[in-house]
């Protein structure tokens, strides 16, 4: 996740090595995909934008469009990270961190909406589903460290799932507004999680609950405990 | 030809991959988790009516320290932690409290078993970290190994081994925690 980002390399794109080509290629890919869709075809053309040699653009993704689709999605993960790092969620409340990560994620994306539908194309496939869900868990999991989530218990994974399932149906939503400003994709957000932050809310009165109810365990070492 | 060739290989060897620090922090924060919980069960029975309970509570505080370490790895390092901590926390705090109502010498020979597969896991741990890959790990850990074996050995000074079938339930309370131990390694 972290390294899909490597350093700004001082080789020209056609010295690098293909793992290093890949941020690389895919971003360049972009521009093409509306047209072509996440094909060897794109992958060529951003290739010889970058001055590779006809032929190397196609070994970078061996596995076809899910491999080029998992890719664009880490190095929009990468991307997304960079850019909630400037702006320190931690110090914000938990509801602002939430709203900012999914804004941010969708406003960097404002110009790709095209490839991110047909990326939705190639994830939907069936043989592609289990790649589909990791993809989506790590997209989730970074939001989280971003927002500075330390949770080492099972709340770990109710989070991503929950923010996971807020961050897909927003992402729907986003794919097909066409009301000024989206101001209906950021509304659609809010609503969700006002949804989840009422949920929470409830857990919390229930599970918070429980320090005032009587411990069968100390009652029981009471019995076998007698006071000295 | 002088001498046969060790019969053992050293756990580390040049060119070996290198230890899965991912997984050893995993672990060993399900563990310390467990071991709080363990201790926080024979505390809630024990209360402070018993001359034992202080002890405990000191040990109780060390694990805690240990736990904390590990949560900040966990943090720190994005390790996924184990998804069995629900498990744990319930398991844990039954252990814990089901020995401390048997007896004070029973509730000491659980931590003698937990804490011999804590430091028997500790101990292959640091093997597989002898290479070097990971020095920060490899200092907690045998920082926190050498705690476990006093929490074993003052367990043992409270005649640990005089409760009622004592090889019995130091057998049990042993295969869990192995069983325990591996699981937490995968999920």
């Amino acid at each position: 996740m972290t390294d899909a980002l490597p350093s700004p390399s001082l080789l020209a794109p056609a010295d690098m090595t293909l793992d290093e080509l890949r941020p690389l290629l895919v971003e360049a890919m972009l521009k093409h995909v509306p047209f072509d869709g996440w094909s060897d075809k794109a992958a060529e053309a951003a290739g010889a934008d970058l001055g590779l040699p006809a032929g190397r653009a196609r070994l970078v993704f061996p596995d076809g469009a899910a491999d080029m689709v998992g890719t664009y999605i880490d190095f929009a993960d990468a991307r997304m990270e960079a850019a909630l790092a400037a702006l320190d969620l931690p110090a914000r409340k938990i509801r602002d961190r939430i709203t900012l990560a999914v804004r941010t994620r969708l406003e960097q994306a404002a110009f790709e909406r095209e490839a991110v539908r047909r990326a939705l194309g190639v994830l939907g496939q069936p043989q592609n589903l289990g790649r589909s869900a990791r993809t989506l868990w790590r997209t989730a999991d970074a939001m989280w460290r971003a927002a500075g989530d330390t949770a080492t218990d099972y709340n770990h994974y109710s989070k991503r799932l929950i923010l996971g399932g807020v961050y897909a149906s927003t992402l729907l939503i986003w794919l097909d507004d066409e009301s000024e400003g989206l101001a209906d994709t950021w509304s659609f957000l809010d609503r969700r999680i006002g949804d989840v932050m009422r949920f929470e809310k409830t857990k919390a009165q229930w599970l918070g609950g429980g320090d005032h109810m009587p411990s069968l365990s100390r009652f029981l070492g009471r019995l076998r405990y007698p006071a000295v | 030809m002088a001498g046969h060739p060790p019969l053992t290989r050293p756990a580390h060897m040049p060119g070996d991959a290198a230890a899965d620090s991912d997984a050893m922090i995993r672990v060993d924060q399900a563990g310390e988790y467990g071991a709080t919980r363990i201790y926080a069960g024979q505390l809630a029975v024990l209360g402070n009516r018993h001359p034992f309970a202080r002890e405990i509570a000191r040990m109780a505080e060390q694990e805690q320290r240990h736990l904390d370490v590990f949560n900040r790895l966990v943090a720190e390092r994005r390790v996924r932690p184990t998804a069995l901590q629900p498990i744990w926390h319930v398991a844990g705090f039954a252990l814990g409290a089901a020995t401390a109502l048997i007896g004070p010498r029973a509730a000491m020979a659980c931590t003698v078993a937990v804490e011999t597969e804590i430091h028997r896991h500790y101990s292959e741990q640091r093997a597989a970290l002898a290479g070097g890959g990971d020095p920060e790990l490899a200092a907690h850990v045998a920082d926190f190994q050498a705690e476990e074996l006093e929490h074993r050995d003052t367990a043992l000074e409270h005649e640990a081994e005089k409760a009622p079938l004592y090889p019995l339930l130091s057998f049990g309370v042993r295969a869990a925690c192995r069983l325990a131990i591996a699981a937490s390694k995968r999920i």
